[in-house]
Formats: structure tokens, sequence, C-alpha cells
């Protein structure tokens, strides 16, 4: 056997066996009317359930929630993460320390931070309203057009580490030699961010904030743990919803066409988003 | 004159720095810091709020470290140690493969995005049914399979960036050598690309270490993984926060202090490998 | 030769009949009351609750009669429980041989023949008596006439109140907002509620609605846009908006139950059996312990929920399984666990002094509230309907939908859920 086929044999068997094949069965499932409750009577139904899920108005507004949430709490984590990585590049003193202390939310399982900061934030029992209230501040953290808004700070104090880690490291990959010349030539530090090192950092930053797009849109933990989808179904991701389906109700086969419709939509926009980056990279 | 001007206007960016550190590190802090006394509160104490000084209880921890939160963080420590390791061995070697050779490097990337966007409460299914059929169920074999998938294509996808950055001049010298090709992978190339596979392997520990869905449902009881215990604390009487918060504590505290050494390497190992797409 | 063959035929399938019969009967349950023949390890999941730890103390009384059965008793979170179950129902070989089922799950489970039907079992234990179950308990154990649950404990809920603060109990719902609004100060709120979106939200609103004289169910459908239900809906949103807690339209039990332990709120629609863990000295409430008192909802009928005891149909023990389900539901079994603390079932309880000494006034309430009491759903898809009729209520209470458009959308959908197979 050849060399690379060496290589990639084992890798593609791992991977078929534990992505492939459960990603085949739920397609098969999604077919069918497959329901825990009712296995024995499962039939195949074809395209029934991927109709069901293009009309379900639940279905399309939990994918609105998941994409403001992850527009938003990106959004927000790489800039933060930018601003706090730049200044870790340039902290002189106890870095380490303060590092490695600034990467810890992210070592922590999520449903503990859901727990925590439902009673951080609850207005009787929590920490945080008290505090506020001493400035005679009132905000209803998990409130009516509030609650979202709320999840995503949490992910934020959680996820921003995972940026920082990344971009900082990407930053102190950069080679010194444009910074020096820039610094000779008088740059201010805004010009040097917006032309030399932002541009520089581009292909660390598409990484990251794709593998963190990708993971944010699997929000579940903080849904779970302290709004279960409320108020009305303000918070009901799309990780949340296929888990009540297929899961609280029993009605795998329709959770599974769910997923397929999300894969879909997910890989139209990655694909775009991929020959964008490629175009990039050929003229940069 | 109008220097003196400039220099008045122009914020000193080191310090709005060190002032946004000093912000960030307060935000972690405090959180952490109401954990730690929560978890000498009793429960009377933490539904006050605003109590500072009160005289501390060890029931929380003595049921914590007696309840099995760290024979299920032990579990843990397992189950991400194993994937880990099959998903850098694995990975390394498919990595080296697509990023030199380029084989099947589409068909590669489309599974792991797609591995990375379908949602767990559907995938879990089918390990489920094949770990009933294994008579793997609630065992930690079923959870380690179940975080493979999701591990391994997150790993494999680092470390081709870490190959696409280290220069092929110095495989090519080792052929020249008389190495053979996969010699040179071994003895030349994995030593060079060292530091980003550490770096791909602590994500991918934290990856399974926090997970909580896989687990509770496929491991549910005997073999509980840190997470799903933590869950376990949400009981009928509400939230044991106590508890609660000094079993957070136990599975943080490890990791910290694992992370501060690793940190250093982290960093310098992502930054040499190139997180370059 | 016709007829020969015909005899023939006879007498082939009588002999088949004969065989499958006796294949049958001895694959079937042993019934014997002969206590000593039973064997066999039982394994069972149940939530960690009090009930969950006076049934273990009985343990040992219980194998004084039946030697060599063993119960193994795993605990874990309501959360975590029914997926476990279904795991295990669903699974070839069984990880529990007998479950304890919510009531919304009964339907489901039932259909879905996760648990075998009961009948044969309880007809065929002497003295078992059946009827003793109070009937609201035995109808919910039922599905398409048969008996899938006997009841093992009931949290039917009640309202709590401070009665160092409520000098008489609320006998109206406007009694009700009455008493909450007036209570209500800078520091503590008249009543905690809990509407968060789904199950919790409904089961607590289901107080409301049957204070208001309204039902769930109308000619076997569910009806909620009656007069009844709309005065109930209004009423709990301007209760919410007066009485409860500030910007607490996500509470659960959980923060209801803090808030009222710690002197926040003084009142809280709960289970019926947390009244002995808020008043116990020992426990989080701290000097308000013994303060707390138990009421039926005004107008006497709320929302019922109960466990029932359902043996698997892929269990290991079927036999040793029933061995403890009867006892431990017998009616000496039940007197046993009530008087250790437990929550009653059997009619029969009631009227045991033994059992009800020590706290008469206790029991009476609770034999007023099981005997007028109503679980949120029955029959199928009680899961999701529930959700369903609690995120539209949520919506009411959040003030995103009108009172009317979120009681026919929660009617509508329900019967829609329920509907489907």
């Amino acid at each position: 056997m050849s060399f690379r086929l060496r290589l990639m044999l084992p890798l593609w068997v791992v991977f078929i066996a534990s992505v492939g094949y459960p990603l085949l069965y739920a397609l098969y499932l999604s077919l069918t009317n497959y329901k825990i409750t009712a296995r024995y009577d499962t039939k195949i139904v074809w395209l029934k359930q991927y109709k069901a899920t293009l009309q379900d108005p639940n279905f399309w507004s939990s994918l609105q929630v998941t994409a403001t949430f992850v527009i938003l709490a990106v959004f927000i984590e790489f800039w933060l993460g930018l601003f706090i990585s730049l200044a870790l590049q340039k902290q002189k003193r106890i870095r380490n320390l303060t590092r490695s202390f600034l990467l810890t939310p992210m070592f922590v399982t999520p449903i503990a931070i859901g727990l925590m900061f439902r009673f951080l934030l609850n207005q009787q029992l929590g920490v945080i309203p008290t505090f506020l209230d001493k400035f005679g501040l009132s905000y209803d953290f998990f409130g009516p057009g509030k609650a979202i808004f709320s999840i995503v700070l949490i992910d934020v104090w959680q996820w921003t580490p995972f940026m920082v880690l990344l971009l900082l490291a990407g930053l102190e990959g950069l080679s010194k030699s444009p910074f020096e010349a820039a610094k000779v030539d008088g740059a201010s530090a805004f010009f040097t961010f917006r032309k030399i090192t932002l541009p520089m950092l581009m292909p660390v930053i598409s990484v990251a904030v794709l593998i963190r797009s990708l993971d944010a849109m699997k929000v579940f933990e903080y849904v779970f743990a302290i709004t279960r989808g409320g108020p009305a179904i303000e918070t009901v991701t799309i990780q949340y919803y296929t888990y009540q389906t297929g899961i609280q109700f029993y009605k795998l086969g329709l959770a599974s066409a769910m997923s397929y419709v999300l894969l879909i939509f997910v890989m139209i926009i990655v694909v775009f988003l991929f020959k964008r980056i490629e175009a990039n990279r050929r003229n940069p | 004159m109008s220097t003196l001007k400039v220099i008045n206007l122009r914020p000193s960016w080191t310090k709005v720095g060190n002032g946004l550190l000093v912000l960030m590190t307060l935000s972690v802090f405090l959180p952490f810091f109401w954990l730690t006394l929560g978890s000498f509160k009793t429960g009377a104490q933490l539904n006050n709020p605003r109590l500072l000084l009160f005289s501390p209880t060890l029931e929380n921890w003595k049921e914590v470290l007696s309840s099995g939160v760290l024979d299920s963080a032990w579990r843990s420590a397992i189950v991400g140690l194993v994937t880990v390791s099959f998903s850098i061995i694995i990975g390394s070697m498919g990595a080296y493969a697509i990023s030199r050779y380029k084989t099947g490097e589409s068909a590669t990337r489309f599974g792991i995005l797609a591995a990375q966007v379908l949602p767990p409460a559907v995938l879990v299914f089918p390990f489920l049914e094949v770990s009933y059929q294994f008579r793997l169920n609630d065992t930690l074999f079923a959870v380690i399979i179940s975080h493979l998938s999701f591990v391994l294509p997150v790993v494999t996808w680092f470390l081709i960036g870490f190959f696409d950055a280290a220069p092929k001049e110095v495989e090519e010298q080792a052929l020249v050598d008389g190495l053979s090709k996969s010699q040179a992978f071994r003895k030349v190339v994995i030593p060079q690309v060292a530091p980003g596979i550490g770096a791909a392997a602590v994500f991918g520990f934290v990856l399974s270490w926090n997970d909580l869905f896989y687990a509770l449902i496929l491991a549910p009881g005997n073999s509980a993984t840190l997470p799903v215990k933590i869950a376990s604390f949400n009981t009928f009487r509400g939230v044991e926060l106590g508890a609660m918060c000094a079993a957070i504590l136990v599975a943080v505290v490890p990791v910290v202090i694992v992370s501060f050494f690793i940190q250093k390497r982290l960093v310098r190992g992502i930054s040499g490998g190139a997180v370059k797409y | 030769m016709r007829k020969l063959s015909k005899v023939a035929q006879l007498v082939a399938i009588s002999t088949a009949i004969a065989v499958v019969l006796s294949g049958c009967s001895s694959s079937s349950e042993e019934t014997t009351t002969d206590t000593g023949s039973v064997s066999g390890t039982v394994r069972v999941l149940m939530e960690g609750v009090p009930d969950t730890d006076i049934v273990s103390r009985l343990l040992a009384e219980f194998n004084a009669e039946y030697p060599d059965v063993k119960v193994e008793i795993e605990t874990a979170s309501y959360d975590q429980m029914r997926d476990k179950y279904v795991a295990s129902f669903t699974a070839a070989k069984p990880t529990y041989d007998l479950a304890i089922l919510d009531n919304p799950w009964v339907g489901d489970f039932a259909k879905a023949g996760f648990v075998k039907p009961l009948d044969a079992l309880i007809a065929a234990t002497d003295g078992y008596d059946y009827e003793d179950f109070t009937a609201p308990l035995r109808a919910i154990g039922e599905s398409d006439g048969q008996v899938y649950g006997v009841p093992f404990y009931n949290y039917a809920l009640g309202l709590i109140y401070r009665s160092d603060l409520v000098t008489t109990e609320p006998a109206t719902l406007d009694d009700l907002a009455a008493t909450a609004k007036s209570l209500t100060t800078a520091n503590r709120a008249g009543i905690a509620m809990q509407p968060q979106k789904g199950y919790k939200a409904f089961e607590e609103w289901g107080n409301y609605l049957f204070a208001a004289g309204g039902t769930l169910y109308t000619d076997g459908k569910v009806k909620l846009t009656t007069p009844e239900a709309k005065t109930a809906l209004k009423t709990y949103i301007s209760m919410y908006k007066s009485s409860a807690p500030k910007d607490s339209l996500n509470w659960g039990f959980d923060d209801a139950l803090r808030s009222v332990s710690s002197d926040k709120s003084a009142m809280m629609v709960s289970y019926n059996w947390m009244l002995p863990t808020l008043n116990n000295p020992e426990g989080d409430s701290g000097a308000l312990a013994g303060k707390f008192k138990l009421a039926t909802m005004p107008g006497g009928k709320q929302v019922l929920g109960s466990w029932h005891w359902a043996i698997p149909t892929n269990s290991s023990a079927s036999d040793a399984a029933w061995a403890f389900v009867s006892w431990i539901s017998s009616k000496a079994g039940e007197a046993k666990r009530v008087t250790a603390g437990g929550a009653p079932t059997r009619t029969s309880v009631f009227n045991d002094a033994a059992v009800t000494a020590k706290d008469p006034a206790y029991f009476e309430t609770i034999s007023k509230i099981l005997s007028n009491a109503e679980p949120l759903c029955q029959g199928s898809n009680c899961d999701e309907m529930i959700n369903a009729v609690g995120t539209e209520l949520n919506a009411a209470f959040a003030g995103k939908k009108s009172v009317d458009d979120a009681l026919a959308a929660a009617e509508k959908q329900a019967n829609k859920i329920q509907a489907e197979k």
C-alpha cells in the first residue's frame, strides 16, 4: 500500500465509524416517521419530515434566534478578544499568570457556567442585580426581549478566552519587520493596526471565527440551565429545538430532518465563504 | 507647539490596554470568587447575596468529595486523554497526507464541517443503538467513540494548518539523506510540528472534558463523567448550590493549574505552526 | 377423507393451542403468595426525593418477608430520569427491572409497549385492594382500560403560606390576589410565582384555572377558550405584575423555594410535601422553620401529580419486581411509608388514626386535596402538550400575546398534539 494511503486509512476508518455512520443513520431517520415510543411502526415517508420542518414556524424562529446569537456573540468575542490579546502582547509584567487566569472560563463545563450565571443574575438572590441596585439600576436579565442578550453575555464570558488564545498566538507569530518599519516611518498606532496587523492576521482570524461560529451554533447548555427556551420561544436555539423534538417529544425522525435542513443551510454559507477566502488568498 | 497638543490628545495605548486587562481579570475573577464563597455557605446563607462575612461550613466540601465527583472527574480525564490520543495519532497522519499530497482533501474537509454542524441530539441515537448492539451501553467506551466524532475532526483541521506551515525543505533534505518517507514523517516532521500538536491536543481535551450531551445519554449511570455529575446537582429541592459550587471548583482547579503550565507552550505552538488556513 | 382431515385439523389445532398456552403459562408471572419462592435482583431508578429515602429505609423490613429479593435503588435528578428509562426500555438488555413513572409519561409508555399491564397481577394478589387508592390517582395509572402503574406517591399542589403573616386562608381566587397584594412590601413579595415557560408555567397556572372554577378537558378534548380560563389567566398576570418578585419571569421551582425560605416572599403554590422541608429546623429556612402552613387552593381543586410503580416489558425480574411493588404499595406498606413521612395515596391511610396522629390537620388537607385533583394531561404525547400550553401561557405572562390569543393557541396546539399518533 502506498505511503499516503497508509496515512489516510486510519483516519477514514475512524471517521466513517464515528462520524459517517451516525450521519448516514440520521439521514435514514430523516426519511422516516421514526418515533422512539413507536419504534416498530417505522415507515419510510420520504420528504414528508422535510416538508413539515420547512413549514414549521418554530423551526424558522429557532434558526433566527440561533443566527442572532451567533452573529452577536462571535462579533463581540472577536473584537474583545482582539483587544485583549493586543493588550496581553504588550504586557510586561506577570504575563503568564494573567494569561492562564484569563483563559480559565473556557475550561469549565458549560452547564456549570449556565447554572452559575442563573444564580448570579437572579433578581432576588444574585450578586449582580444587588450590585446594580446600588447605582439605582434595575435590569431584567431574563425578561422578554432581553433574555437572548443575557445568554450572549454568558457565552462571551466563557468563550472570549478561546479567541484570545488563537489571536494572541497569531499575533506572536507575525514577523516583526513590518512593524519596525512602520515605527520608523512614524505611523500611528491606529494606522499600524488597520493596515498592518489586521491584514496579516487575516488567516488566523478566519479560522478562529469559523470554528467559534460553528461551535456557537450548538449552544444548548445555557438555555437548558436557565431559560428552557423562554420567555415564550425567545431563546429556543436550533440545538435546543432539536433536543426537544427528538428526545423530549420522541420524534427523532422529524429532528433528523431538521438537522439536515440546518446542515444544508450552513454548508451553503460555508462554501460561499470558502470561495471568498480562497479568492482573497489568491489575490491578497 | 503642535507636537505637545498631539501628545496630550493621544491616549497611551499601553495604559488603555492595561486597564482593559484589569477589567477582564476582575470579570473573570468575580464569578470564581462567588463560587468559592458559595462553596462554604449553607443553603440559607446562599440566599443572601450581600453576605460576605459569615461562619463557613465544610458540609458542601464533605458532600462533594464523598459524592463521587472526584471519580467522575477522573473518568472525564480518561475519556479526554484517550479521545485526544487517538485523535492526535490518527489525525496527524491524515492531516499530513492531506497537507502534502492533498489526498481526499475536499471530501475530508466537508466531512469535518458536517460533523461540526449536525446537532448532537440527532447523532446520539445511532451511537446509543450501536452501544446496545455491542453491549457497551453505560460504559466509557461508548462515550469515547461519540467524543471522537467531534474531537477528531477539529484536531485534524488544526493539524492540516500546522503541516501546511512546516517548510517542506526539511523533509526533502531528510529524504535525500536516505530516510524513507515514513521515517521522515516520524523523525523529522512530527518534531517540527510538536508544539502545534500540543496545542491541538489541549483543545481536543477541553472539548471532550466539557461535553455534557453525549455523556448524559450514553453513560448516565455508573460511568458518569464530570459534567453529568455537576448537572445532577439540580435536584428536586432545586439546585444544591453550595455543593455545586464546590463541585465546579473541584473541576476547575486542576485544569487551571495544568493550563498555567501549558499555555506558554500553547501560544507558541499555535503561532509557530500557524493557525493559517 | 375430508371429514377425517377436519378432525385431524381440529386435533392439530387444539394441540397447538394447548402447547402454546402451556408455554405461555410457564413464562407468565408467578403470582404466588408463597413469599419464599420469589427471588431475583430488582433494579429501579428513583428521584432523589424524601419518599425515596423512606423507601430505602423500608427495604430491611421488606427483606424480612422476601429474603431472596434484592432491591437496588439508583437515584438521579428528574431531568435525567425519563431518558434513562427510555434508554433501558429500548435496549436488548434492560438496565432497570422496575420503574417509577411520572404521570405525563404513563400514556406514552403504555402505548409504546414499554411497560406491561398489571391487571392480572393485581387480581391475583390477595388483599391488595386496588380500589383503595383514590380515584384520580388510579385513573392516572390506567391507559385504554388497563392498569399500567399503581400509585407510589402523590405530589398534588397546594398553597404554602406563612402562618405568621396570613391569618385567613383565601377562599376565592380574588381573595388570593388580594392577600398576595396586601402582603407585598418593599422587601418581600406577596407570592413567589413560577412562570417559567413550559412545564412550570402550566403546572402553576392550572391551579389558578381550577380556582376560577374552570376545567382543562371538556368531552375528552382540551378546552381553554372558556371564561374561567380567561379570568384565571388575567388574574395570574395581574398578580405577577403586582405581587410577585420583580423580574421573575423565568423562575421555576428552585428560585421560588429559595425566595420563600429566605423571607423574600410570603407564599407560593407548590407541592404539598414541600411543607416538611420548609418547616425543618435544620433546613434552609433557618428562623422561619415551623411558620409555614399548607392550604388547598381557593375552590378546593388543584393540579395533581403522581408517581407510579410500573414493570418494564423487558424486565429481567418481573416476579421479584411485583413482589416488591405489591408489598410497598399494599395497605400495610403504605401505612409504614406514610408514618415515616411519605405522601399518601390510599383512602384507608387517611382513616388510619395511627398514621394521621402526627399531624391530623395536614392529613385532612391532603385528603381534601386528593379527592378533588386533576392532572395536567391525560392521554398521549403529554410531554409535548404540556410544553406547548406552557409556552403559550408564558407568552401571555410576558405580555407578548393577548390573553385570548394565548388561550386559543394553547387549546389548538394541545388538541393537535394529542391527536397525533
